[in-house]
């Protein structure tokens, strides 16, 4: 938070252009699509392991949405829920698969994010939906009380809806519970296994929930949004949830760390870019700032191993 | 005689808490030395510091007379010290040789090894330990008794002249623990100075010369002879007070309907023909070494091992339990697990957490929203009622003691109003106080019509606490034994029943 305002103050003070009202809604409408990737991964990361098909998903399910509203003529009342269903069945393939096999989610996703690219390809034969009702296009212009981006408000809805599951239901609580401890879980009653898949479904669920949010940035559906294979999602995906606080091991989430987690990461970035320094050196530096979090979240285990809790 | 090794006046501060407060040991070289005291006393920050782990905030080390400072554990294994801690410390994938050469393999990093040199010289110190195996076998084919030997082992081979020992019969059976002590004898009787670290104080008296006793952090005692020591001083400078012996009257055998049954039971972890019953309010103990199958009988209860044979019975009518989850909820059946941090709690979550885990599904209305506050009016009477020590229900666990984890672990069953528990082990590293206690719950338990299955291989809590004994070994019920509470008779018959056939088994 202290380092959020530090960076915001100095960009401010060193850059007129950083606080018009233009420059601050762009800023805001990006914190909340990686605030949304963001969360994505982190309701993954809540069982120990990792989805590096996020940003496969998020497109897949993009364009599924495309093709419902503009093809099917759906409404938007349908294609919406659509999309972020397929999502999250995309997501509950990866669950599955990584509860049968046994193998690490690393790979399964691996794998996974190659072939919901691929075959995503192939059925849109990489064309874009451009037809899409204005009203998608408007949300990603819209500005609530003329200054905040409606994407902001719909990543902070998603995250007071985020803290109020893992907190007051029974199924946000099992879920965080077969992530501390899988084994001890287990035997509690809690049946692991399909904790993990839904955790899996969740962050698919998400991930379409941010493919919708590019789009309607955007306003059209585009194969390539999210970079070859999806990895352009990747760098924020982990940076937004590591830096707000949650752990690698899973068992404990940050949600609204998460968005303090990604609006670090902007602040910075839109900063750097209106300092005009290169992109390369702004890539450079995220991965930086990934790897001290790493080391941060490192640190944080460290103490509570020594404090006897893992 | 010149001390082997000498702590003088240690204290030791960790954030929040002083671990020692000016302790003295002393070793003799030849003898066996106790060091006793309750969890959290300051056994294991003494031992630490001994091995070079933690270095002492005031006070000194003496090895031989002459102060030493060890800056790391490499230092003090350099200067003859070897310690073989509670947990097991081996690389199971490798032999046994290079696991007891593990410090010397080759002359360097990039030296060719000569695993011929390697194994004659390992089977060289398994001869001294009366351990006659091939040391080209890897560890991990060994028993947990073997496994303890081939520490000591490689303790040895380093050239150690004092040896410490942190619980090294938690998972022995009473033979194989006969068996090291008379190991521990012959390397006393060599010269080297031992230190013995256990709960069971019938260990120590059988097996050490002089005692140490820790209490909050300080000496009660140092280096006294332990044939001026009955076992109500012991306790009592451990504890600070006398130990209530309240040993309780043989209880008559229920005669209700069996809550739990199993007929001719054959799962695929290898039981077979497995048949008893749990009639509510009865406790049931279940006795083997470790290796009998009793903690895989339990998870075949849980439906974690599959069943390939026989039938189980509920309440009278077959049950078909495919998960702890089934168990809990359709079945109620709870399971208190011997690995109270991998299996029984989470120790990152706080003890609202750990404590309600089991009740979430019951108490959370039909959109499966609950708040803390109902699962606190739930669990906070239990919690209660077994006086768990915590600041708040939101303290993590991992903080607590291990005896107020213990009594989480079972709370959270309790919570969930279980009929049939399941527990194992349930009073291994947890201290006197704590022990008596989690055996009067038991039994408080059983007395409102709880059915218990007690597992435990500590024989004297097996006597105590159960109504009747089931001898178990090689994964068969091998007979069984009604507990009249007379240690001799019961004892004896139980081991009976093991060494019927269980002489090849137990190598070590």
């Amino acid at each position: 938070m202290v380092l959020i305002a530090l960076a915001f103050a100095v960009f401010a003070s060193a850059l007129p252009g950083f606080t018009t009202p233009f420059s601050l809604f762009a800023i805001g409408r990006q914190i909340g699509i990686d605030t949304m990737i963001g969360l994505a991964m982190m309701a993954v990361i809540v069982t120990g392991g990792l989805d590096l098909s996020v940003g496969a998903i998020g497109v897949s399910a993009a364009m599924v949405f495309g093709w419902l509203c503009e093809r099917l003529g759906l409404p938007l009342a349908v294609s919406i829920p659509g999309a972020l269903l397929f999502g999250a069945l995309l997501g509950a393939i990866n669950g599955y698969t990584v509860v049968r096999s046994g193998v690490h989610s690393f790979i399964i996703t691996l794998a996974s994010m190659s072939i919901f690219f691929g075959v995503m390809i192939f059925l849109t034969k990489a064309e874009a939906f451009r037809g899409l009702p204005p009203e998608v296009a408007g949300l990603g212009r819209l500005k609530l009380g003329g200054k905040v981006s409606a994407l902001l408000a719909v990543s902070l809805a998603a995250c007071v809806a985020l803290s109020v599951f893992y907190r007051f239901t029974t199924l946000g609580r099992r879920m965080l519970a077969a992530g501390a401890n899988p084994r001890a879980a287990e035997i509690s009653g809690v049946r692991t296994g399909r904790m993990i898949i839904a955790c899996h479904a969740l962050t698919g669920a998400l991930a379409a929930l941010a493919g919708l949010m590019v789009t309607a940035r955007t306003g059209a559906a585009v194969p390539s949004m999210a970079g070859q294979l999806g990895q352009d999602w990747l760098l924020p995906a982990f940076l937004a949830p590591v830096l707000g606080g949650t752990l690698l091991s899973g068992g404990r989430v940050a949600v609204f760390g998460t968005l303090l987690g990604a609006a670090f990461v902007n602040v910075i970035t839109s900063g750097l870019l209106q300092l005009r320094v290169g992109e390369f050196w702004i890539q450079a530096c995220l991965g930086l700032i990934l790897l001290a979090a790493v080391l941060a979240d490192r640190g944080r285990h460290t103490i509570l191993r020594r404090r006897g809790l893992v | 005689m010149t001390a082997a090794l000498e702590v003088l006046h240690a204290s030791k501060s960790f954030p929040g808490v002083k671990a020692l407060d000016d302790v003295s040991l002393t070793l003799q070289p030849g003898s066996i030395h106790a060091l006793l005291g309750e969890n959290g006393a300051g056994k294991s920050t003494l031992i630490k510091i001994v091995t070079g782990l933690h270095r002492p905030d005031a006070g000194e080390v003496r090895l031989n007379g002459q102060a030493v400072g060890f800056a790391n554990p490499r230092q003090a294994v350099a200067a003859g010290i070897g310690a073989v801690h509670q947990e097991r410390n081996l690389v199971t994938r490798f032999s046994i040789g290079e696991n007891i050469m593990l410090e010397r393999l080759g002359a360097h990093a990039l030296s060719p090894i000569d695993y011929g040199q390697i194994h004659a010289e390992a089977a060289k110190w398994l001869a001294l330990l009366d351990l006659y195996i091939d040391p080209r076998r890897p560890v991990s084919s060994l028993s947990v008794a073997q496994m303890q030997l081939v520490e000591i082992g490689k303790a040895l081979a380093l050239q150690t002249r004092v040896l410490l020992l942190d619980e090294p019969t938690a998972s022995l059976t009473p033979n194989e623990s006969q068996v090291l002590f008379g190991i521990l004898r012959r390397l006393r009787d060599d010269g080297v100075a031992i230190v013995f670290v256990s709960h069971k104080l019938e260990e120590v008296f059988d097996l050490c010369d002089t005692v140490t006793v820790l209490r909050d952090g300080r000496n009660a005692c140092s280096g006294v002879p332990l044939k001026d020591l009955d076992r109500q001083a012991v306790v009592k400078m451990m504890i600070g007070r006398d130990e209530r012996i309240a040993k309780r009257a043989p209880r008559p055998r229920a005669e209700t309907a069996p809550y739990l049954e199993l007929k001719n039971v054959a799962t695929s972890a290898g039981h077979r023909d497995i048949s008893f019953s749990v009639r509510p309010g009865e406790i049931i103990g279940l006795y083997g070494l470790v290796g009998a199958g009793r903690s895989e009988l339990a998870k075949a209860i849980l439906g974690q091992i599959r069943r390939t044979g026989g039938e189980i019975r509920v309440a009278g009518k077959p049950a078909a339990i495919a998960s702890p989850a089934d168990a809990l909820h359709k079945y109620g059946i709870g399971y208190v697990s011997e690995d109270r941090k991998q299996e029984g709690l989470i120790l990152l979550h706080s003890v609202l957490g750990n404590a309600g885990i089991t009740v979430w599904r019951r108490l959370s209305n039909a959109l499966g929203f609950l708040r803390d506050r109902t699962i606190i009016d739930h669990t906070a009477p239990v919690l209660r009622q077994l006086e768990v020590k915590t600041p708040s229900v939101y303290q993590t666990i991992g903080n607590l003691s291990g005896g107020n984890q213990q009594k989480v672990s079972v709370a959270k069953w309790i919570a969930a109003g279980v009929k049939l528990l399941i527990i194992d082990e349930p009073t291994v590293g947890i201290d006197i106080k704590t022990k008596a206690y989690l055996h009067d719950l038991i039994h408080d338990l059983a007395e409102q019509g709880t059915a218990i299955l007690l597992i435990t291989s500590d024989m004297p809590e097996m006597v105590d606490v159960a109504d009747h004994i089931l001898v178990m070994s090689g994964f068969a019920i091998k007979g069984e034994v009604e507990n009249d509470r007379n240690y001799e008779r019961v004892s004896q018959a139980i081991m009976g029943f093991i060494h019927d056939n269980a002489s090849t088994g137990a190598a070590a």
